[in-house]
């Protein structure tokens, strides 16, 4: 959390769908959380698994990861391998303990403005509303 | 299986022009103590044996051997390694053929049917260990202790190790040469050790691996004894970046423990070693089959079955579950 308790939350997105998606909410002057500090990545198939847990220990309070719609991935089937991947590394976070509402996962394509505010929403009230997981940052940062 | 039959086996197959040497279990210096054995020729293979007391996993050998560069002119050692193997050691062996880690015409496995394996810890609590050196045996249904000349037997549920009450595959799956008739699967126990934790609910886990995970020293020895840990460039040696810090606390053991589970995640074959050298006796068992009975479940995928397939997280299905999604 920053000083005035609002959640932090790291965002990767692809940069065909995702980020395009956000940039068409901003230019459609959609409304949405302030909370969400992106990441470009070429492909969700680009994200290591363990970038979401270093930002989670680097002190993130939830973690998105969003990207193409299955099928419409720019290389064909990154989004396929990630879906495969995050979605075991949220089975283990649960496992361990992590609370499941600090990592998400969706699909925004360039032309889902209206549904990218809602998956911000949804993941910033999930990140505010998790359980506290002090003892698993690494140190304290101020964002 | 007969002891005569496996030494002469082992002879045969470790007096070969075209064997480098042959990695089998002999007795270990006290006690119930089992330790790994190398054998270049045929006298070395003289006191191999296969006991329940011969849980270590031999597919570790395999890659663990450096592989340092040739110097110019000289020819490359072509000739194999063999390898003795249970049931689970066979997995392991067919999962590193399916990532290419080691390749077929390399290798002689040698397979052991394997009725289960005693759990060291256990066997020491309940009939301590003597310094005289002792010995187990199978009988029809249960353990025979033999020490000082004295035959003890146990019923084979009071020492049958953890992970062998759950094993599916008792025989291997991948053999050369099997030294015995395969033995009958047995029923496996549900997994109580998964089930309790799924139980808890998100607090009662944290708190379950806190408490668990703060007793890891950081030895790595999990991942120096895993038959699949053999990146010779590990995240964990890596400086730059840095995934995982060296310094021993909560935040970082737990961010270990999450990266060396989930680079087992689709691959984990269930032996058991890094659960039996722990020295903190964490229960890393744990972690890993609920990873592989995630797999197992919702994926379909199964490692270590077939050398053939695809390495589970470097394939997907286009219907592979998205329930989590938003």
């Amino acid at each position: 959390m920053s000083a005035n308790n609002e959640p932090n939350i790291v965002a990767f997105l692809c940069n065909w769908c995702s980020y395009a998606g956000a940039d068409l909410a901003g230019t459609s002057r959609v409304q949405y959380p302030s909370n969400i500090n992106v990441i470009r990545v070429m492909c969700t198939g680009r994200i290591n698994p363990l970038f979401v847990v270093n930002a989670l220990q680097q002190g993130a309070d939830g973690v998105l990861v969003s990207g193409c719609h299955p099928g419409d991935c720019h290389y064909m089937e990154g989004n396929y391998f990630a879906r495969r991947r995050l979605g075991m590394l949220k089975d283990l976070l649960e496992y361990v303990g992590v609370d499941p509402r600090r990592f998400h996962m969706s699909w925004v394509s360039a032309s889902e403005g209206h549904k990218w505010k809602e998956v911000v929403e949804k993941t910033v009230e999930d990140a505010r509303e998790a359980r506290s997981y002090e003892g698993f940052r690494r140190r304290q940062i101020d964002w | 299986m007969e002891l005569e039959k496996l030494r002469e086996t082992a002879a045969e197959i470790a007096a070969r022009d075209d064997v480098k040497y042959l990695i089998g279990w002999k007795k270990g210096s006290y006690g119930y103590r089992v330790a790994p054995a190398f054998a270049e020729d045929a006298e070395g293979a003289s006191d191999f044996i296969f006991s329940p007391l011969c849980t270590a996993n031999l597919a570790t050998y395999l890659t663990l051997v450096e592989k340092l560069p040739l110097p110019r002119g000289q020819e490359p050692d072509k000739r194999k390694v063999a390898l003795m193997v249970k049931g689970c050691d066979s997995r392991a062996v067919t999962q590193l053929l399916v990532e290419k880690g080691i390749h077929r015409e390399e290798v002689i496995i040698i397979g052991c049917p394997c009725p289960g394996m005693v759990d060291p810890d256990l066997l020491n609590k309940k009939y301590p260990e003597t310094e005289e050196t002792a010995e187990l045996k199978w009988d029809n249904d249960g353990f025979v202790i033999v020490r000082d000349g004295e035959e003890t037997k146990v019923p084979r549920e009071e020492l049958l190790d953890e992970k062998c009450q759950l094993c599916r595959y008792p025989n291997p799956v991948v053999s050369d040469i099997m030294l015995d008739d395969p033995v009958k699967a047995w029923e496996p126990v549900e997994d109580e050790g998964v089930k309790e934790i799924e139980e808890k609910a998100v607090e009662g886990r944290w708190d379950y691996w806190q408490q668990e995970f703060s007793n890891c020293i950081r030895c790595y020895s999990c991942r120096n004894v895993c038959p699949l840990c053999y990146c010779q460039d590990c995240i964990l040696d890596r400086q730059n970046p840095d995934w995982v810090y060296r310094s021993v606390n909560f935040s970082e053991n737990t961010a270990f423990n999450i990266a060396r589970a989930f680079h087992l995640a689709g691959r984990c074959i269930e032996c058991g070693e890094c659960e039996r050298v722990c020295p903190a006796n964490i229960p890393l068992g744990k972690i890993n089959r609920k990873l592989a009975r995630e797999v197992r479940d919702k994926y379909g995928f199964e490692p270590g079955l077939d050398p053939d397939a695809e390495p589970f997280q470097a394939s997907y299905k286009p219907d592979d579950p998205e329930d989590f999604i938003l």
